[in-house]
């Protein structure tokens, strides 16, 4: 029973994933630009995250070392620093994105401007990873994070054509725009396979002392945690697909994105946009400055876990401490938060195959999964998404260039 | 053993089963008459940055003597004292005893507890 | 390597300046995006404050876009219309952003209903353009 309680460390990881201000704006640029055409590339991301995920979290579960750690072991320093200055600076943009996130929806509920929430914003970021533990952050943010479902219900008070839906979940080419489509699937791809999310899910199993007893429910978690969130982010596009495209409106800004509910759900939909944007951004920008801060300790060996006091595993608190507050200075500046994200789901597209080759390589490791190795399916899958990696890395930049 | 694949960069093992950081170098001790053989393990960072780069590995040996806890020799850990080799290195010492915790002990006291809410590093 | 080239060019190029076709989208979009903030404010289901920004935003955003049109207006349509029509929609826009203050909603109606008509007809402009794509 206090397995299926574990279902909170797959929701916060998805939510992270799928609802944080990244996706929801690709998505909804999707479904107001192209309809349903592009729910296939969020099917798809969505397939291959349940895979990683899964991996990630049996690889915890078996060696009780998670994959930073497996990677500085298997692979040395040199090769580990590498993955390190991309990770930092890729996951500290989209932690920009994410407090600049919660910002926008504080704009839009108070008229006050979203640099003025830099600093509120942050600290309270920070200070619930100061006093919180990890099962406060993993389950306060999944629970609040239900409130995305509020997505889902505007799209199915909308009446999509139900058929129309089944076929964008099919990969097409699209008639004109061909530049924009390609670019935006990339976008939704490079935002749902994010790297940091399996150092989170695998950092989240060691601090909830899994085992190889929890290898059934990891499955079951990381396979309803990640359908969850991709179901809610199709649900965003549809919603956007219905309410926008109709009346030609293309999804650049926050408060644009901000109308998508008002259709569907005359009274609450503005509110519950903003609420949910709030509670996703924040979940998100708790578990990149998590992942952030885990990949350093685990990577140089220091003490870590969000349950010690800050005093007992100092560096590991002094990181998540500093990217906090530098992550809030451009936000002060008044940098554009979306501007960001998109600039940084390009370069996670760009930079897959240095996250996921070595992955396969552990994976298949004996050493750390003796007969829990990766089968033949795992690995094709892995192979595939190697693969597709590898296309997003040679395509996505100058896709940027050209459709974004 | 295959020193590089289960040594180097192995997380390292205190007596209390504390974390004390990970395998940067090796010291080995290569003679005539004898077949080479590790001496000490290295902890630390100019030890790890030389093997990105020699011109990290010195300058970080700069900053080790005039930053931080100010250390001028690298912590070495004698062989002896590893009791196995497996997925981490475990070993019998007390972890705040060798200085490869001198970092974590520095920033707990100079930062972390000067923050409300940081604790104290040294239990009660 | 070849990254770390792309990156520069990234940003260099990634200013490219918009087709005829994507700057009338672009009008379409502002002048929708007014008129769904303004029904949604009329509905009571946005706060002023953010229907008052969002309406700013888009006179904003019209006035940036009327001002490259000026210079190249797009071909298959009389630049005069086009001209008239953001203008009048901008003019439209400005009312309502200062009614939501007053919290005047009979005459922001009266305004939004304009705003309609400029929208029709900035999508048929909108409409020639793409054709001739």
């Amino acid at each position: 029973m206090k397995k299926i309680l574990q279902l909170a460390l797959g929701v916060i990881t998805s939510v992270g994933g799928f609802l944080e201000i990244g996706s929801v704006t690709t998505a909804a640029q999707a479904g107001a630009q192209f309809g349903y055409q592009l729910l296939w590339a969020i099917l798809l991301g969505t397939l291959c995250l349940i895979f990683l995920i899964e991996m990630s979290g049996r690889l915890s579960a078996v060696s009780k070392h998670t994959i930073v750690d497996a990677m500085r072991e298997r692979f040395g320093f040199p090769f580990f620093f590498i993955v390190l200055v991309g990770m930092v600076i890729i996951a500290f943009m989209v932690l920009v994105a994410e407090l600049g996130g919660i910002g926008f929806g504080l704009q839009i509920l108070t008229g006050v401007a979203f640099p003025w929430w830099a600093i509120p914003v942050s600290f309270v970021v920070w200070l619930l990873m100061w006093k919180g533990s990890f099962s406060l952050i993993e389950n306060g943010a999944s629970l609040l994070g239900l409130v995305t479902i509020s997505f889902i219900v505007s799209a199915f008070k909308l009446h999509p054509d139900w058929s129309g839906v089944a076929s964008g979940l099919v990969p097409s080419i699209p008639e004109t725009d061909k530049a924009r489509h390609g670019f935006l699937a990339v976008s939704i791809l490079g935002a749902s396979i994010s790297p940091y999310l399996m150092y989170f899910y695998s950092s989240g199993a060691i601090e909830d002392k899994w085992d190889r007893s929890y290898i059934p429910i990891n499955r079951f978690i990381a396979g309803f945690g990640m359908t969850f969130g991709g179901v809610l982010s199709m649900g965003v596009l549809v919603v956007a697909a219905l309410a926008l495209q109709p009346k030609g409106i293309q999804v650049e800004t926050f408060p644009q994105a901000a109308l998508l509910m008002t259709t569907a759900l005359p009274r609450w939909g503005f509110y519950l946009f903003a609420a949910s944007m709030i509670v996703a951004c924040f979940g998100a920008a708790l578990e990149i400055s998590l992942a952030i801060a885990y990949f350093f300790a685990q990577g140089f060996g220091w003490n870590w876990s969000e349950d010690l006091e800050p005093s007992k595993n100092s560096r590991f608190a002094f990181v998540y401490t500093i990217i906090i507050l530098l992550a809030a200075i451009p936000l002060l500046l008044g940098v554009d938060p979306i501007k960001v994200t998109m600039m940084s789901m390009a370069l996670t597209s760009a930079t897959l195959p240095l996250a996921i080759v070595p992955f396969l390589f552990l994976m298949n490791d004996p050493i750390y999964l003796g007969k829990y190795r990766n089968g033949w399916i795992s690995n094709s899958v892995v192979a595939v998404i190697i693969l597709i990696s590898f296309v997003l890395a040679l395509i996505s930049i100058p896709l940027q260039i050209m459709g974004g | 053993m295959n020193l590089v694949r289960d040594v180097l960069d192995k997380k390292l093992i205190d007596r209390e089963d504390c974390c004390m950081g990970r395998v940067s170098g090796l010291v080995m001790h290569v003679s005539e008459s004898a077949p080479p053989s590790v001496t000490h393990i290295l902890v630390g960072g100019p030890t790890l940055w030389m093997r990105v780069h020699p011109f990290l590995g010195r300058l970080s040996k700069r900053l080790a003597t005039i930053w931080g806890p100010k250390r001028n020799e690298p912590v070495k850990i004698p062989w002896s004292r590893v009791e196995t080799v497996g997925r981490d290195v475990k070993l019998d010492v007390k972890g705040k005893d060798t200085g490869a915790l001198d970092w974590e002990i520095w920033v707990a006291q100079h930062i972390i507890e000067r923050i409300p809410g940081g604790g104290s590093e040294e239990e009660e | 390597m070849k990254r770390s080239f792309a990156l520069p060019l990234l940003f260099v190029l990634a200013c490219k300046p918009p087709t005829p076709a994507e700057q009338m989208d672009a009008v379409v979009s502002w002048v929708s995006t007014a008129g769904m903030a303004g029904d949604a404010w009329l509905r009571h289901t946005t706060p002023d404050n953010y229907t008052r920004q969002a309406l700013q935003l888009s006179n904003q955003q019209l006035l940036e876009i009327g001002t490259e049109l000026r210079k190249s207006p797009p071909p298959a349509i009389d630049g005069a219309t086009l001209d008239s029509v953001l203008t009048r929609s901008r003019f439209h826009i400005a009312q309502m952003a200062r009614l939501v203050e007053e919290k005047n909603a009979p005459d922001f109606k009266t305004q939004l209903d304009s705003l309609r008509t400029d929208q029709r007809l900035v999508k048929q402009l909108s409409d020639s353009v793409e054709s001739t794509q």
